[in-house]
């Protein structure tokens, strides 16, 4: 019986995108951004605002002045940083549940998430990407259909997992055999609610390369690969583990070789440690509410 | 005491227990002298520190060859023996394809084959590869080794 009906119900219920994230979205793929637009999205939410100073005084941007305010942060980190740490912050309340069906750990996909983001973040420097804030954003919300589907992967985990094993396909295969649709699918679906930018949907629609569609942009290959690398890591890892499927021709695509990737993630380790501030940012449902109170 | 990714914890302690989270292509190493009650968990996450000199020299458990040795050095300096060691390793987990390419587990896996042939030590128990994410466990009052197979069971080794 496919559970698709009832899924894409469940969705009409969507709660709205943060309003801070969405606004920020809108300023990605701009050449220049003002202090103005900036201060402007984020001036009506003190949690953020928080968030912002914390993140910026962290131990990952190594500042050797104390940032008191929007503005100072501004001028020492850059805007395209800024609004990095704007659009993850504004993004956390979205993350602030439990997705069992995926993550044993409470902010399991958060974390997941933030490292995507960060890793997204290394492979466009290494690639000599221009946008990284879109890579970085894009890393951050690959995922979001997991917040859907969690409930609904955690009743049928057992079978979706003998599958995998029993066909060897990948896990999200596995999940639309199963449930008759995959938490990239719903993510894509999720985004066209929410009015992401085209480039956005398309890369947490199709970030597991099961649809030649994706192969038409190398920001989708991008964070597929990220998302890849940051598994091997490990750490974040899921209930699924490692059940993806590797592509070599990604790495043919972006002329990288195993090499490259093991200094990736030897770079990505280093940052991990420092980028902890990040997976801090998510609070209990009591702290998100006092947020949005706030 | 949480020994993390690229990280080491030996200990004589046998209220220690010591954990190694979510190892994805990365490997655990526990080895354990049950007559002294001296142990260790290593946590490397790549096979080889020539990638890398630099930051091996600044932190050695990045890597295999690097981060072995010191290991069972360390536990020797607390009084282990060779011929007791008991060795377990988990581990070296692959994403799904072939067998040329996000083959870190795999190369992770055969750097450390490669340096136990070299110093004539047996691995008395695995748990590697596979598409697997695995938790790994060392309790230093007894040496016994539990592997947790995330979102699955947990096994002893």
């Amino acid at each position: 019986m496919s559970l698709i009906p009832h899924i894409l119900r469940s969705l009409k219920h969507l709660p709205p995108f943060p309003v801070v994230a969405q606004r920020a979205l809108t300023l990605l793929n701009r050449p220049e951004v003002s202090i103005e637009e900036l201060v402007e999205v984020v001036k009506f939410d003190p949690g953020i605002t928080a968030n912002i100073l914390r993140i910026s005084n962290s131990a990952y941007f190594g500042l050797r002045r104390e940032i008191h305010s929007l503005h100072q942060a501004l001028l020492l980190l850059g805007t395209q940083e800024l609004l990095k740490i704007i659009i993850a912050s504004g993004a956390t309340r979205l993350f602030a549940n439990a997705t069992p069906g995926y993550f044993q750990e409470r902010h399991g996909l958060w974390r997941h998430s933030i490292s995507c983001a960060l890793m997204a973040d290394l492979l466009a420097r290494e690639l000599g990407m221009a946008d990284r804030t879109t890579a970085f954003t894009a890393g951050l919300l690959h995922d979001i259909g997991k917040i859907v589907l969690s409930l609904h992967v955690e009743q049928k985990f057992t079978q979706i997992m003998m599958v995998v094993e029993k066909r060897g396909i990948p896990f999200q295969q596995a999940e639309k055999l199963v449930l008759g649709i995959s938490h990239a699918e719903v993510g894509g679906e999720m985004a066209r609610i929410w009015d992401f930018p085209d480039r956005l949907r398309l890369v947490i629609h199709y970030h597991h390369l099961d649809r030649p569609e994706a192969f038409s942009d190398d920001l989708v290959l991008l964070v597929y690969l990220a998302d890849l690398l940051v598994m091997m890591f490990g750490q974040d890892l899921g209930n699924e583990g490692l059940a993806y499927d590797g592509f070599p021709q990604v790495l043919y695509h972006f002329n990288l070789r195993e090499r490259d990737l093991e200094r990736l993630l030897l770079h990505f380790g280093s940052s991990w440690n420092e980028a902890k501030v990040f997976f801090g940012m998510v609070g209990d449902g009591d702290a998100v509410q006092c947020a949005h109170r706030g | 005491m949480v020994v993390g990714v690229a990280d080491m914890k030996v200990s004589n302690q046998p209220s220690h227990l010591l954990v190694t989270h979510a190892l994805g292509s990365c490997i655990g190493v526990a080895i354990y002298d049950a007559q002294v009650r001296v142990g260790g968990l290593l946590h490397y996450m790549l096979p080889d520190s020539s990638l890398d000199p630099a930051r091996a020299a600044e932190n050695p458990f990045m890597f295999a060859d690097t981060g072995i040795p010191r290991l069972f050095r360390e536990c020797y300096a607390l009084g282990a023996s060779k011929a007791r060691l008991k060795v377990k390793v988990a581990g070296g987990g692959q994403v799904l394809g072939g067998e040329e390419h996000f083959q870190i587990g795999r190369r992770n896996y055969a750097a450390l084959r490669k340096i136990f042939l070299k110093n004539n030590v047996l691995v008395d128990n695995e748990e590697v590869g596979g598409a697997k994410a695995r938790t790994m466990f060392l309790d230093m009052a007894t040496g016994r080794v539990w592997v947790k197979v995330i979102g699955q069971n947990i096994v002893e080794l």
